[in-house]
């Protein structure tokens, strides 16, 4: 037996190292072939006119070009996407942070509050988008009956005057609708993130404070928030690329179209629309690669930036 | 008289009486947001359940009304007649409208059909009583094919769930217990992939989708999501807290690590294993773009794509779109009430490290 000869110790190392890589070969298969090859492959086709059917064209960095230059759809597809991440972010992180401090308070029937704020999060978001199509009806939805209400009594109607808004049709209601949704869906995943952060400060923290005699605004801005920066942080990079990707609520809200005057046309739609709508396979992968750029750039950044602000204990 | 109290402060009475005050203040506002909030979040389910039980005339009622009623009808010598609450001399009665001449309308006695009244229609108040329009989910239902919708997300729910801790466990086993070749080069690549946003590999998958001939296939729906970083790092951090020793004494007594690692690891496992489960299954029942682009057919749908297509069949008829959209989220809600702790910690713990 060849086997023999070799050394036991190397023997087990060896036959580790085997064992190792056959648990992971399924993942590796997958994961090289469904994530790996087409993040190559997207580049690939990015630099060719590539039709579903018919004559492929090398054209070098031409869809980029085309992108940044003069495609007028792509430029309000990545403004619309800013306006919808900027909006939609900083509010539910803020939402968030209050629900989990009141949820943090030993209240009773939490349990159930932070079940009813978490439910969003697990719905379908086709199904939900549908409910806020129904909600956002310029006539019947609930939404504008709601503010109507509110807006028709003291001490809401010595300011306002409320006229019906057409959410759905009008291009400048289009992102502030999503956005609506988007903090509604994930304020409560981010409550339960950020729960879990106030729940892992140490009380001796908070006597000590107080022993050194401080207020309750004190406490929250020098104990409270630092500690819990990493929740903050982890958050912000998620629902950040999260709220880059934007697509069904739109494809839903709007029927399958980019919006009134493309309003709602956010970056992967665009992507969706240009790939499977007009079939230029290229263009869509370039618009692929400008969008990963932009999130890779972001993320790159915040992490940056993250040492000047982010709190890994002491 | 002064207390001193366990955080060392001098507290007076009336000292104790402010902070009770301020204290009772605090949870009496903390109570009243949280409850607006809670309500807030669930209005949207409440609005779409109370749509799914109404007529369309109803769902279209201004005000709305959120919960559906119908006119309670009585049969007066062979006819059906709807019942009005009028005043008679004073007196309160119930009478069936027999017919209406302008602004005046001929009531009846039910009891007793001889007796007409010539009473103002504006005086007279429907009789109503709650009715929740059921049959709204059988039209929905039998609308589009979502008996087949529903089997195929189960089936692909399962499937992709299952296979997902499956592959998670070897992956996750070698990277927390196991040395090889190029561990961390591995890991920083694992790593690297989560950046990738999945929407700009669309294209390319779906083109190598079409070149295998896995187009319009289950396979399409199966295979690309069977391996999830997520769930290796998830059950990764789960199985480093297992102790060593387990695994020495296991090799002395002759086990294998396969054997080792289904009958130690996977059972002490069960949490992180049922999250990770949870969470695919969600992921996969929510998945729609994937489905969208991979699949052709109406019976390849899965309850996502096929609520879409729905939808646009059904316009503006929006108690059944809300009956549709009740039953599309059955499922994972229930899921949800039975395994809420699981959801909830598994989340709380993705937050920490």
């Amino acid at each position: 037996m060849p086997k023999k000869r070799l050394d036991p110790k190397l023997r087990r190392r060896l036959g580790e190292n085997v064992e190792a890589y056959l648990y992971l070969l399924p993942v590796l298969l997958i994961l090289g072939m469904f994530t790996v090859f087409p993040l190559f492959r997207a580049f690939y086709i990015s630099l060719f006119r590539w039709p579903v059917v018919g004559e492929r064209e090398f054209i070098g960095f031409a869809n980029y070009l085309r992108l940044m230059t003069r495609d007028r759809d792509f430029w309000e597809a990545l403004r619309n996407t800013a306006y919808y991440v900027a909006g939609s972010v900083p509010i539910t992180l803020l939402l968030a942070t209050g629900v989990a401090v009141l949820l943090n308070a030993r209240l009773r029937g939490r349990v159930i509050a932070r079940s009813a704020f978490f439910i969003s999060y697990i719905t379908p978001v086709v199904a939900v988008s549908l409910v806020w199509r129904w909600i956002f009806h310029r006539f019947y939805g609930l939404l504008n009956y709601g503010l109507d209400w509110v807006t028709d009594r003291p001490p809401l109607a010595w300011w306002v005057s409320f006229s019906p808004i057409d959410w759905l049709n009008e291009p400048r209601f289009a992102i502030p609708a999503l956005i609506i949704i988007g903090v509604w869906q994930f304020v409560g995943f981010q409550a339960i993130i950020l729960l879990a952060g106030l729940q892992n400060i140490d009380r001796q923290y908070y006597d000590a404070a107080k022993v050194d005699g401080a207020n309750a605004w004190h406490v929250v801005r020098h104990i409270t928030v630092p500690l819990l920066t990493p929740q903050i942080f982890f958050l912000l990079i998620i629902s950040m690329i999260g709220a880059f990707q934007l697509f069904i609520p739109v494809f839903i809200l709007f029927v399958g179209g980019p919006g009134p005057g493309g309003a709602a046309r956010t970056i992967v739609f665009y992507i969706y629309e240009t790939a499977f709508y007009e079939f230029r396979m290229g263009l869509a992968s370039a618009a692929s690669y400008i969008l990963f750029a932009i999130i890779f750039v972001l993320t790159l950044i915040q992490f940056r930036f993250s040492r000047r602000w982010v709190f890994y204990g002491g | 008289m002064a207390t001193v109290t366990s955080t060392g402060r001098l507290r007076t009475a009336a000292g104790a009486g402010v902070y009770l005050v301020r204290r009772l203040t605090w949870r009496t506002f903390a109570y009243a947001v949280l409850t607006a909030g809670a309500a807030i979040m669930l209005l949207p389910f409440a609005w779409m359940l109370s749509t799914s039980g109404k007529t369309l005339g109803e769902a279209m009622r201004i005000p709305p009304v959120w919960i559906p009623r119908e006119q309670v009808m009585v049969e007066v010598a062979g006819e059906e007649l709807p019942l009005y609450r009028v005043e008679v001399a004073g007196e309160v009665r119930q009478l069936a409208l027999l017919e209406r001449t302008g602004a005046q309308g001929v009531f009846v006695d039910p009891a007793d059909p001889s007796q007409r009244y010539q009473l103002p229609l504006q005086e007279a108040k429907r009789v109503t009583r709650i009715r929740f329009r059921w049959e709204n989910f059988v039209v929905a239902w039998n609308m589009a094919p979502f008996d087949r919708y529903f089997l195929n997300s189960l089936f692909l729910a399962v499937t992709t769930s299952l296979g997902g801790v499956i592959t998670s466990i070897f992956a996750a086993y070698a990277f927390a217990k196991m040395n090889f070749a190029g561990k961390n080069w591995l890991f920083y690549l694992f790593i690297g992939t989560m950046m990738i946003p999945g929407q700009m590999l669309l294209v390319p998958n779906y083109i190598t989708i079409k070149q295998i001939g896995w187009y319009n296939t289950y396979q399409a729906l199966i295979v690309p999501w069977i391996a999830t970083v997520f769930g290796i790092f998830l059950l990764r951090q789960f199985f480093k807290t297992i102790p060593d020793e387990l695994w020495d004494s296991a090799q002395i007594d002759g086990c294998s690590r396969f054997r080792f690692l289904w009958q130690f690891v996977v059972p002490l496992s069960r949490p992180a294993l049922v999250t990770l489960f949870l969470f695919r299954f969600i992921g996969s029942w929510n998945s729609f773009l994937w489905v969208l682009i991979m699949t052709r057919d109406d019976a390849m749908r899965t309850v996502p794509v096929g609520l879409f297509a729905f939808s646009r069949e059904a316009g503006t008829d929006y108690h059944l779109l809300m009956a549709a959209a009740t039953m599309a989220m059955a499922p994972l809600v229930l899921l949800f009430l039975v395994a809420q702790r699981q959801f909830i910690q598994g989340v709380a713990r993705t937050g920490l490290k």
